[in-house]
């Protein structure tokens, strides 16, 4: 084996100690050095000394409250996680939602433990958008009686990195609470450090409290839990291995988008998916890109770096971080950040050529995530089977073509008969009203029409009488239409009440879905007088702000947060 | 006939429709669907649209989950095939913004638009309305698009002839306020649906009705190809009136013998100020007499051979104020298109242009918006789907013909090609059994090399190709006719007039590509080797024995050779 990262001569240890230490990280794992990251930095910011003994279980049942603002399920998931955790260690857990709680509530909790996600360009979650506007606004309370601590999680490839969980824990020390632990920033491979900082966080705190609680509430978790209880056995470490029955293109011969539906056989797996959950896949990378890569570091011919490569290793994606870490490597200077924008590991390689060692090469790449789909079906229409509606990415940038990980991985280098790792990533706030009467509006450009395809097939399946309005776009009418003819069927069984399109490439001025919503305002405003529920999924980027600010103009702000606040205006963006 | 037939079905729907409305301005507004429902589809064509599907992508369609391909095309109502510049523009905009952006001509000088989608429909119409044009009456049971010789370079001539096609066109439009409520957003009037349409009835005619009028020696506009035609008599320089001819008519149906092209009749002669009655009474003997229960046998054609002509002739006379006269006699040099450049007596320019299939698109669409951008002359469709640039200053003719020359209009054909007329066909036109427009092209290539072989290149022989025997593109009037049985397949028709007054006759069944080319070699051959002088490849392939002389409709699928018998 080559050599793996070092510590370098210059560290600030003695030569003895750098010679133990990089022993360790010699035969360390990658998990296994990012754990110490993690458990490192969450000591660190507890002024503790670097070798503090395990925690030793709080004496009292110490009172902690895990906040979380989710927008994936990635702070929900990380949340329940920390509940383990606490629960563990002996802490009166209480897990909370930032879409049901306010920061005067907040402010009255001893011990804080906040997970925040960022989504898009800094944004808070959707649900989250209330708590975070009464945070920072001048009448939020004062948080002097709470000790707390940051857990923020995003994505390197944004500008906007952890930006909501930067503002909450500038915030929360701004309105006097007290810092237990220095905040962590997650990229989207956040699991093993974010646990690492979450032992380590908890240890402080247990540590820390001196209150003890007479009445304890026990480990009690406030939201509805997931009912995952067969499918969690399959997750991205240990998918289900399910095979494609069927494997169609739904856009035209002559659309340019090249868009598949395709069926999953999920028979024997026990994924009980409802209409809204998504499926993870765990994707490939090309082949051709990964020797592409290999060859630019100056590794061709490695068969197993080769599939590591292609299996576990993300290769499309830019960071600062990587930008940096690359350039101590080649001894250069590195680009300034904006040079990341379009580009991936592969122009950075080659933009200052240096030959790498395995170990240098996969130190650099973080751990290939899975891609998540929403599922196009319902159990009660297509049994023990899962469809998807994927839209194969291809774009060009800074001269060179770039294609979709999982996408056309899905659409081109997988056919009928063979299987794709998949497990279910449920989502729980993103499902039918409880109430089959209930009406729905439909809101799903492009694939974001997909779940609401699972939304009719239930909806039909199990008898349910509410109306249902679908609003769909795309970019032609000939040729973008996905599942046209299903539509059309639905409207003749009188299943789907309403359909209303906008095509942006079929006239000379654009028209999106919330010119269509404007359109037909008046009956908008009925159905949701009515009491229907608005539901939002596709591009987070443009279309849900601008169909966000539609929704504004036609019901009016104050409406559409009390919608909001019903759970009547649900979003699924990505 | 006194039996009882019951009507066809379009006649019900004719009458059923409140005067040509239906439930087309509903149907435009539901958006999941492309198309709109059956009947409207045929009330549709009243207003100058049909529906389509694209039927290059029929097989995809359904694995893909996607209803047909529907698209629509809309011809719009132009009198003569005159536009302004300014029309031009707007055709063009249109056609780029919501069409397939390409325009086609077609052989009853009107443009179509192909290729649009139900919401870019009604934008379409008005862009066009808003330039002054209409598609009112372009298709349906209804007087089509009136055709005039295209003689820019006659002044006068050309005046009268395209004078009375107008006044025809006018005096011949519905009078339902259907099409300006649908597509115009006119405000329903209180009586509506119940206007009087004092010419046709509320059913209108029981077929489409195809009228032209052409000025000896042109017969560009093919006048016994139509329902009825006016041919100008001019003496000593003047119009003193029009022979008038009717009961021409292409269309057959493949198989069934009882229908058959047929070449008009001669009626007789009217003053000129009396065309426009005779126009309305030949078609009020037709809406009267015309068979409205079986549509294959509903055009006037048949209606005068089953009168006899002469009991049609004393019905039409009956009719008018003034009786016919005896008709004077022409005679016409050709169906073809004098191409290239003329100037006329007062000093004005006028360029023809070959414009293959009538189609236009990519640089010849920008070099045209180009030319209609200097806001000069006009425009003039012409009915062997070519384009004249008419009225052209001595000043302006050099900017013409530099952007001419920059777009790549200017060039010429051979005698073949630049006679060649084809159907639009595959992939639009649902009636289309074969390719027309996408092939013919490929094919005159390979013939002109035959006829290069023998010494013909440049004889002008007339040759046309449809894709069905419906016959849009006037197959039967052709020298060579080619006639699409199946895909890939064609029954080939030789003898037909050069000048247009004698119909063909089948000279091959179910030819292919090499096939066609390989049953004309001998025959250029021979006409390379045989002709007399100035005898024109239809009158030789007659007199060489290739096929026997069509003497009139009725005799046309007769005289086959024994090959082709039975």
């Amino acid at each position: 084996m080559a050599q793996p990262v070092l510590l370098p001569g210059s560290a600030p240890f003695g030569a003895d100690q750098i010679s133990a230490l990089n022993t360790v990280f010699s035969v360390a794992t990658v998990e296994q050095r990012a754990w110490l990251s993690g458990f490192l930095a969450g000591v660190q910011a507890a002024n503790a000394p670097a070798t503090a003994a395990p925690a030793a279980p709080p004496k009292a049942r110490v009172p902690l409250t895990i906040l979380f603002g989710t927008e994936s399920g990635n702070a929900e998931a990380l949340a329940a996680a920390a509940r383990k955790a606490a629960a563990k260690l002996g802490f009166a857990v209480k897990v909370v939602d930032m879409a049901s709680t306010t920061p005067a509530e907040m402010a009255a909790v001893p011990n804080l433990l906040l997970i925040a996600s960022t989504w898009g360009e800094g944004d808070p979650p959707q649900r989250a958008v209330d708590f975070h506007e009464a945070l920072m606004a001048d009448t939020a309370p004062r948080f002097e009686k709470t000790k707390f601590a940051v857990l923020a999680l995003g994505d390197r490839a944004y500008a906007q990195y952890c930006e909501v969980g930067r503002r909450m824990d500038e915030r929360l020390a701004a309105l006097g609470g007290t810092r237990i632990a220095d905040r962590i920033d997650c990229d989207l491979d956040y699991e093993t450090p974010a646990k690492g900082w979450i032992d380590a966080a908890l240890e402080r705190i247990a540590r820390e409290s001196t209150e003890t609680v007479m009445a304890v509430e026990d480990t009690s978790v406030i939201h509805v839990d997931f009912a995952r209880s067969q499918a969690e056995t399959w997750t991205r470490a240990n998918p289900f291995a399910a095979e494609i029955t069927d494997h169609v293109r739904v856009t035209g011969s002559r659309s340019i988008s090249d868009t598949r539906h395709i069926e999953l056989s999920i028979e024997g797996a026990g994924i009980a998916y409802e209409p809204g959950d998504a499926l993870g896949i765990v994707p490939r990378n090309d082949p051709a890109l990964v020797d592409a890569v290999l060859a630019a570091a100056g590794l061709a011919g490695n068969e197993t770096l080769r599939t590591a490569l292609r299996d576990q290793y993300d290769i499309t994606t830019l960071t600062a971080k990587q930008i940096a870490d690359h350039a101590a490597l080649a001894n250069t200077s590195a680009p300034p950040a904006d040079w990341a924008f379009g580009r991936q590991v592969l122009d950075l390689l080659e933009a200052a050529p240096v030959k790498l060692s395995p170990e240098q090469l996969t130190g650099l790449l973080r751990p290939l995530p899975p891609r998540y789909y929403s599922i196009a079906s319902s159990r009660a229409a297509v049994g023990e089977e899962a469809h998807l509606l994927v839209a194969g990415v291809r774009y060009r940038t800074h001269g060179r073509d770039r294609s979709g990980v999982a996408s056309i991985d899905l659409n081109e280098r997988r056919a009928t008969g063979e299987t794709v790792p998949v497990f279910l990533r449920a989502n729980p706030h993103f499902r039918l009203p409880s109430d089959p009467s209930r009406p729905i509006i439909m809101i799903g450009p492009g694939t974001g029409v997909a779940p609401f395809r699972g939304f009719m097939q239930e909806r039909e399946a199990t008898g349910a009488k509410g109306k249902n309005w679908l609003v769909f776009g795309h970019r032609t009418f000939m040729h973008d239409f996905l599942y046209q003819l299903e539509w059309q069927d639905w409207i003749k069984s009188g299943l789907l009440s309403r359909i209303d399109v906008a095509f942006s490439r079929d006239q000379p001025e654009k028209r999106y879905v919330q010119h269509a919503l404007l359109d037909a305002a008046d009956r908008l405003k009925g159905w949701v007088a009515e009491g229907a529920a608005i539901y939002v999924c596709g591009d987070a980027a443009a279309m849900a702000r601008d169909v966000h600010d539609a929704l504004i103009q036609i019901l009016g702000k104050d409406t559409l947060d009390q919608t909001r606040r019903d759970g009547r205006y649900l979003r699924d963006v990505y | 006939m006194n039996e009882i037939r019951p009507l066809s079905a379009n006649e019900r729907i004719k009458e059923n429709s409140r005067l040509l409305r239906g439930t087309i301005a509903e149907g435009l507004m539901i958006p999941e669907t492309g198309a709109i429902a059956d009947d409207d589809q045929q009330l549709t064509k009243f207003h100058g649209i049909y529906l389509q599907d694209d039927r290059d992508l029929r097989a995809e369609r359904g694995r893909q989950k996607l209803e047909k391909a529907f698209i629509y095309m809309t011809r719009v109502r132009i009198p003569s095939g005159i536009v302004s510049p300014a029309q031009w523009l707007a055709a063009d905009k249109m056609a780029r913004e919501r069409g397939n952006g390409t325009l086609r001509l077609t052989t009853r000088q009107t443009i179509q638009f192909h290729g649009i989608i139900k919401s870019n429909l009604k934008p379409l119409i008005q862009g066009m309305w808003h330039a002054m044009m209409d598609t009112i009456a372009a298709c349906g049971d209804v007087n089509r698009n009136v055709c005039a010789s295209v003689v820019p370079w006659l002044p006068d001539g050309h005046a009268a002839v395209t004078k009375l096609a107008s006044d025809i066109a006018t005096h011949m439009l519905p009078k339902s306020r259907a099409w300006y409520e649908i597509w115009a957003d006119e405000p329903p009037a209180p009586d509506a649906g119940a206007e009087k349409e004092t010419i046709y009835g509320g059913t209108y005619l029981p077929r489409k009705f195809k009228i032209a009028v052409a000025l000896p020696p042109y017969n560009d506009v093919d006048v016994f190809a139509q329902d009825l035609s006016f041919v100008a008599i001019e003496r000593d320089g003047t119009i003193v009136g029009y022979d008038v001819i009717a009961g021409g008519g292409m269309g057959m149906t493949h198989g069934e013998p009882e229908t058959y092209p047929r070449a008009g009749s001669v009626l007789g002669f009217c003053a000129p100020e009396h065309a426009v009655e005779v126009a309305e009474k030949v078609i009020t003997m037709q809406r009267d007499h015309g068979d409205r229960s079986n549509r294959k046998q509903a055009r006037l054609k048949y209606t005068i051979d089953r009168m006899g002509l002469d009991a049609f002739i004393a019905g039409v006379n009956e009719r008018l104020s003034v009786k016919l006269q005896e008709a004077k006699g022409f005679k016409f040099a050709g169906t073809g298109d004098r191409l290239g450049w003329a100037r006329d007596s007062a000093g004005l320019n006028h360029v023809t242009l070959y414009i293959e299939s009538g189609r236009i698109g990519g640089r010849q669409l920008d070099g045209l918006r180009a030319i209609a951008s200097l806001g000069v002359g006009r425009f003039i469709i012409t009915a062997n789907q070519n384009l004249a640039l008419s009225g052209i200053p001595d000043a302006d003719k050099p900017r013409f013909e530099a952007l001419l020359a920059e777009y790549g209009l200017d060039k010429t054909a051979g005698g073949l090609r630049r006679n060649a007329v084809a159907c639009v066909a595959l992939p639009t036109c649902g009636l289309s059994l074969a390719e027309s427009e996408r092939y013919l092209p490929s094919l005159v290539t390979r013939l002109e090399e035959e006829l290069a072989a023998a010494g013909l290149a440049e004889q002008d022989i007339t040759i046309r190709m449809t894709g069905c025997p419906n016959g849009c593109a006037r197959p039967y009037m052709a020298e060579i006719g080619l006639v699409g049985r199946s895909p890939g397949h064609y029954n080939l028709y030789l003898g037909a007039a050069h000048d247009g007054t004698r119909l063909s006759k089948l000279f091959a069944r179910d030819v292919d590509d090499d096939a066609i080319v390989a049953k004309l070699r001998p025959v250029f051959a021979a006409y390379a080797t045989d002709r007399t002088g100035g005898e024109s490849f239809g009158d030789f392939v007659i007199r060489a024995g290739f096929v026997a002389r069509t003497i009139e409709g009725r005799d046309f699928h007769e005289n086959l050779s024994p090959d082709l018998r039975g």
